[in-house]
């Protein structure tokens, strides 16, 4: 569920202008322990457990009692974390991790080298069937080394495989909780190593986290060490922004996740309130993925007319009222692998639209004034599955539908399809426009996932681009940093130019809190709110 | 009378039966392959085939039915396929809110409706034009955007009611008055009528020429005889109040068997939804037998039958 | 009691249309009312009527009431309140929320007509059925009623979008399978009761065939039941669309129905009230009419037969 995936960033210049701003008031402040709050979240995860989870949403939430062996900065390098420290063989093919030896589990298993072994056996066992085995497509093995030390053997050079260890959804559950299984549904027996211990979950409600006072293993990037501040939190499900945005002005939850654009007005800027814009930067922009290869799609100017013939800037503004910028690229702008040569590129062509469908034989027009061909009019669907619509894109796509059917006489055909009918449209490679945002990870794992030849949406497409798979391929296998960004670079240009990507918008987390909730961040790694690790209460 | 209720049971079960047959065949005719649909936006090799296996998917149609049936025979309706969890434990664990708030959106509006129509039926033309229209715009008013409204006013500008939660009766007051309002509206038009017919049988004149008071009338003898027109409705009202459930939890970010329905025909969790098919085919079944009941508790006559 | 007054009836008579005559002890005392007073006066009644024909004038021809197109708006112009060059404002995109909601006219009356037309069909020909002498087809018809009817009307319509995928016809479809058992219920019950009706008896006593006794005799007899209580049902039907809307499931989202409308208004709500507030009057004040007009026709036609 990629859709739920996050967000990404704001321009970069406003982005930091707000950390300095945040970590400046922190500063003023001494933290101390104590407190507890409610934390309003859009989405109540289907399945708390990370290795099985494919929701942004599950993700953020499972930061709090999961930790991972190595960390990710927001620069995109890479931290200790259960691991003091890693070795990468000079061949790429073994990863050696040395482990902390004072971590324990919430439910007291200790934490070593065979806990560690355990959990990525189990990931990448087949019949386990999780989702996070697509992170160790390389991976053949791990072996203890010593208690605290574990090796893993890949296949094949895997340039993004580092990012995938840092990935929450490959993080570390006691193996006493694997045995057992079945942990989707959270509470206690969900045992990490995390600052908080999964307390209880009430379904449809709430998920309550108490303290881990055993906690001494933040990350090397934290903020502090030793246990949370906070006692204990709450995460409480409410999917209705005006639900939110009024449970948090009447007092009724201290933070909100997932402010809508309209409602920004009544945080920033207020006495009572701090309105935190998050670009962790981890991910991607919200884009169309065009099916290049059916028609009407499978010609490039048809394409590119659907690219240019509108403006993304005046609809991004109205719909998110200037909150978040339009896209240039597939990798957002607070990503360091974006593009920044895409900016202004490309776009809002409405006559170079016009001229490259006459060009293309679109001549003739209908009674709705739509453009036909040989008696078909020039519709292409977008199919946007139910269960990931949110963050009012819907309404964006509406603006789009809008602008083509007045510029160009391109039918957009927006259409909110079932589960069941985009998974029959992916499993054929019959689907035509798939909107969506992808989950953090690497940035060739990301152009690897939405247009690679075996990345989701093109493993049951015919014959995808060589061109843009071979280069896909070549970046996923680059350990050189240099060349591997050389090489998403051109990808991110590729795509934009043979117009398979329409980037629409960079979306952002935003997050309203009392004033006295501090210590509120984003996290880099997982592309989402930090966990509740740093937060504080004022006057606790 | 025992022998139609003992018939209704037997009826009722080939009613469930039918109604999850149907549901079965209905989710697997679907388009997408459900291993498709959960592997979602993950793809790597043997995962599809992973997926079925775990759930048995990989079966034929026939074997997966037998399965099915021979497994709710003996009371397990299975493991959700998305949340992993037992099913009976899903909607264990959600239908007591769901139930609450439809008992007391249910009792509020029988309790509105009464008192509405004793107070108005047969009374100035005044009270009585207002009170229709009023009832008339609640019911034709959708749930949801009632259910905003109260909102946005009690909870949110005036706060005296907490949002959302199934915590305490606080958070119990809005969501059932969004549910109860629209029922309310409905029901107490027909219990008026009622109550007006009523008030020109001659057995009312009589008692009137015995001195009995207007309010004891009305309250006494009159509301006895028109009690069995609004039980029938509220039997039917008792669906209404189910379906509108869901959409009242939504508003409000309750827990309940909503957003489990919601969340598991989105996905395809075959095993959640027959299971509140089920569910509802049973309450469906045990609403018109107490019914059945009522109708011979109140009117005596029918008991001959 | 004579069959035809046992017609049913009751404000609203969609709740009492729901139950056949003499299938539910209780109901039958509210059958054969009076002539209405209240809002079936002969003032409102009036005034629905009038609005139920101007809706069906701007559901034909909503283009000669506004120079606006429905669909595209100038997004400089989002969200502007109510001014004398947008009567009833902008919504997000800027578009006319005037055009929307006279455009909505034609897709929220299309799904209620449509959907009614589908329960109306498969409930007469199902009912027709279930009146016959044969116990069998009758047990089997009335259990499909059964099934049918045990799911909450929101939850079975939700179960078939989520089967069908969401698009008008499809919820058409919804609708009016979630009401095939209130017509077929009131089919069957009158289809029995004209079937041993005196006249009918005497007609095949007369010679006529079966085929003929029954589309001569019992068939308008039995259909006459149907416009009164579809009339109420469209009502009911809108606002079951405006439900699904709202979970997500109602008509695709650029459709300006008034249920996707006010569905897509509750987020601005706090800023803008004109998207929310014009669609939902809309909603609300079609069904009155409706209800109005289905109940004082019900009562007319009572009073006709009585």
């Amino acid at each position: 569920m990629r859709k739920f995936v996050s967000l990404l960033a704001l321009a970069a210049l406003s982005t930091a202008g707000l950390a300095d701003a945040v970590r400046a008031r922190s500063d003023a402040a001494q933290p101390r322990p104590g407190g507890s709050i409610t934390w309003g979240v859009t989405t109540e995860p289907s399945c708390f457990d990370p290795h099985r989870s494919s929701q942004q949403a599950a993700f953020f939430v499972a930061r709090n009692y999961i930790d991972s062996l190595v960390g990710k900065r927001a620069d995109g390098s890479f931290a200790p974390w259960l691991a003091t420290q890693w070795s990468i063989a000079p061949d790429g093919l073994t990863y050696t991790f040395t482990l902390r030896e004072d971590v324990a589990f919430h439910d007291g298993e200790t934490f070593d080298a065979a806990a560690v072994k355990a959990n990525y056996d189990f990931v990448k066992k087949p019949e386990n069937a999780a989702t996070a085995a697509s992170l160790l497509e390389n991976f053949t093995g791990a072996e203890v080394v010593a208690p605290h030390v574990v090796r893993f053997t890949l296949s094949r050079p895997d340039s993004t495989f580092l990012e995938s260890v840092s990935n929450v959804k490959l993080g570390l559950i006691s193996p006493k909780a694997l045995a057992k299984g079945d942990l989707c549904g959270g509470g206690p027996a969900l045992a990490g190593t995390g600052p908080f211990v999964f307390e209880r979950y009430v379904r449809g409600q709430s998920a309550t986290f108490v303290r881990n006072k055993a906690y001494a293993w933040a990350p090397g990037y934290a903020a502090h060490h030793g246990p949370a501040y906070l006692d204990r939190f709450t995460f409480r499900f409410l999917p209705e922004y005006a639900v939110r945005t009024g449970a948090l002005t009447s007092g009724q939850v201290d933070v909100i996740e997932g402010v809508q654009a309209t409602d920004v007005s009544l945080f920033a800027d207020q006495p009572d309130f701090t309105l935190l814009v998050g670009p962790s930067g981890a991910s991607t922009s919200f884009t169309f993925n065009i099916n290049y290869t059916r028609w009407p799609a499978d010609d490039v100017r048809v394409r590119r007319a659907l690219r240019d013939g509108f403006d993304p800037e005046p609809i991004v503004r109205q719909v998110y009222l200037g909150h978040v910028p339009r896209a240039w690229s597939i990798i957002g702008p607070a990503n360091p692998a974006y593009n920044k040569a895409l900016v202004g590129a490309w776009g809002n062509d409405i006559a170079g639209a016009n001229r490259l469908l006459d060009e293309a034989g679109w001549t003739t027009r209908d009674a709705e004034g739509f453009r036909t061909k040989d008696g078909r009019r020039l519709r292409i669907d977008v199919g946007y599955p139910q269960p990931y619509v949110r963050d009012n894109r819907e309404i964006l796509i509406q603006g789009i539908q809008a602008a083509l059917r007045k510029n160009i006489g391109l039918d957009l055909n927006l259409r909110i399809v079932t589960a069941g009918e985009y998974a029959k449209g992916n499993a054929t490679g019959t689907w035509a426009i798939y909107p969506n945002t992808d989950n953090p990870s690497d940035p060739a794992r990301e152009l690897w996932d939405m247009l690679g030849s075996k990345g989701f949406l093109y493993t049951n497409v015919p014959h995808p681009d060589p061109e843009i798979t071979g280069l896909i391929d070549e970046a996923l296998q680059a350990t050189d940093p240099t060349r591997k960004r050389a090489l998403t670079d051109r990808i991110q240009a590729l795509g934009v130019e043979k117009a398979f990507i329409v980037p629409l918008f960079a979306p952002s987390w935003f997050l309203a809190a009392k004033k006295r909730v501090r210590g509120l961040s984003f996290e880099a790694g997982l592309d989402s709110p930090s966990s509740a690790y740093d937060v504080w209460l004022e006057g606790a | 009378m025992w022998s139609r209720i003992a018939s209704r049971l037997l009826t009722s079960l080939v009613v469930a039966w039918a109604s999850v047959t149907a549901a079965f065949l209905a989710l697997h005719a679907l388009p997408g392959r459900i291993e498709d649909i959960l592997a979602g936006d993950v793809d790597y090799p043997g995962l599809r085939e992973a997926i079925a296996a775990e759930w048995g998917l990989d079966r034929s149609l026939f074997e997966q039915y037998a399965a099915f049936v021979s497994r709710i025979a003996g009371g397990d309706l299975g493991t959700s396929y998305v949340l992993r969890q037992p099913v009976t434990e899903i909607v264990g664990s959600q239908l007591w809110p769901t139930v609450q708030l439809a008992l007391a959106a249910g009792v509020l509006a029988v309790a509105l409706a009464v008192s509405v129509a004793l107070l108005t039926a047969g009374r100035g033309r005044r009270a009585r034009k207002l009170a229709s229209i009023l009832e008339l715009v609640l019911a034709s008013t959708p749930v949801f955007w009632i259910g905003i409204l109260l909102l946005m006013l009690f909870s949110f500008t005036l706060r005296w009611f907490p949002v959302s939660g199934a915590n305490g009766w606080t958070s119990l007051v809005l969501p059932s008055i969004a549910l109860a309002l629209p029922t309310a509206g409905l029901l107490a038009q027909v219990l008026r009528e009622a109550i007006e017919k009523t008030l020109d049988q001659p057995f009312v004149t009589t008692i009137r020429a015995r001195g009995v008071g207007e309010f004891a009338i009305r309250a006494r003898h009159v509301l006895r005889h028109a009690l069995l027109p609004a039980v029938t409705l509220g039997g039917w009202l008792i669906g209404g109040l189910l379906g509108g459930a869901v959409i009242t939890e939504k508003v409000f970010g309750r827990p309940g068997l909503g957003s489990v329905t919601l969340g598991a025909v989105l996905t395809h969790d075959v095993p959640v939804v027959l299971a509140v098919v089920l569910l509802a085919a049973f309450i469906h079944v045990a609403a018109s037998t107490i019914l059945d009941i009522l109708y011979l508790l109140i009117d005596p006559r029918l008991r001959a039958a | 009691m004579n069959a035809p007054s046992r017609m049913p009836a009751a404000a609203p008579g969609e709740i009492a249309a729901a139950f056949p005559p003499g299938d539910l002890p209780g109901l039958d005392r509210l059958r054969a009312s009076k002539p209405g007073r209240d809002w079936t006066s002969a003032p409102a009644f009036h005034l629905s009527a009038l609005f139920l024909v101007a809706l069906l004038i701007v559901a034909a021809v909503p283009s000669l009431f506004t120079g606006y197109d429905p669909l595209t708006g100038d997004f400089a112009e989002g969200l502007k309140p109510p001014s004398w060059a947008h009567l009833f404002g902008t919504d997000r995109l800027g578009r006319d929320v005037l055009a929307r909601t006279l455009h909505g006219a034609r897709y929220s009356l299309l799904i209620g007509l449509s959907g009614m037309a589908i329960s109306v069909v498969a409930g007469v020909l199902l009912g027709i059925l279930a009146g016959q002498q044969n116990r069998l087809l009758d047990e089997a018809t009335s259990r499909i009623f059964d099934v049918l009817s045990s799911f909450p009307g929101v939850l079975l319509a939700m179960l078939v979008v989520t089967f069908l995928g969401q698009g008008m016809l499809n919820i058409a479809v919804a609708v009016g399978i979630a009401g095939i058992p209130k017509f077929g219920r009131v089919v069957r019950a009158q289809t029995q009761l004209v079937r041993d009706a005196d006249y009918v008896t005497q007609a095949a006593i007369y010679g006529l065939g079966r085929r003929q006794v029954f589309l001569r005799h019992v068939l308008p007899n039995v259909l006459v039941a149907v416009p009164v209580i579809a009339t109420v049902y469209i009502g009911s039907t809108i606002l079951t669309v405006s439900g699904l809307s709202f979970l997500g499931l109602g008509p695709q989202p650029s459709t300006p129905e008034w249920g996707v409308m006010l569905a897509e208004s509750r987020d601005v709500l706090r800023v803008a009230w004109w998207p929310a507030v014009f669609p939902g009057a809309a909603i609300t004040l079609t069904v009155i009419a409706f209800s109005v007009v289905g109940g004082v026709l019900q009562k007319r036609f009572e009073g006709r037969l009585a």
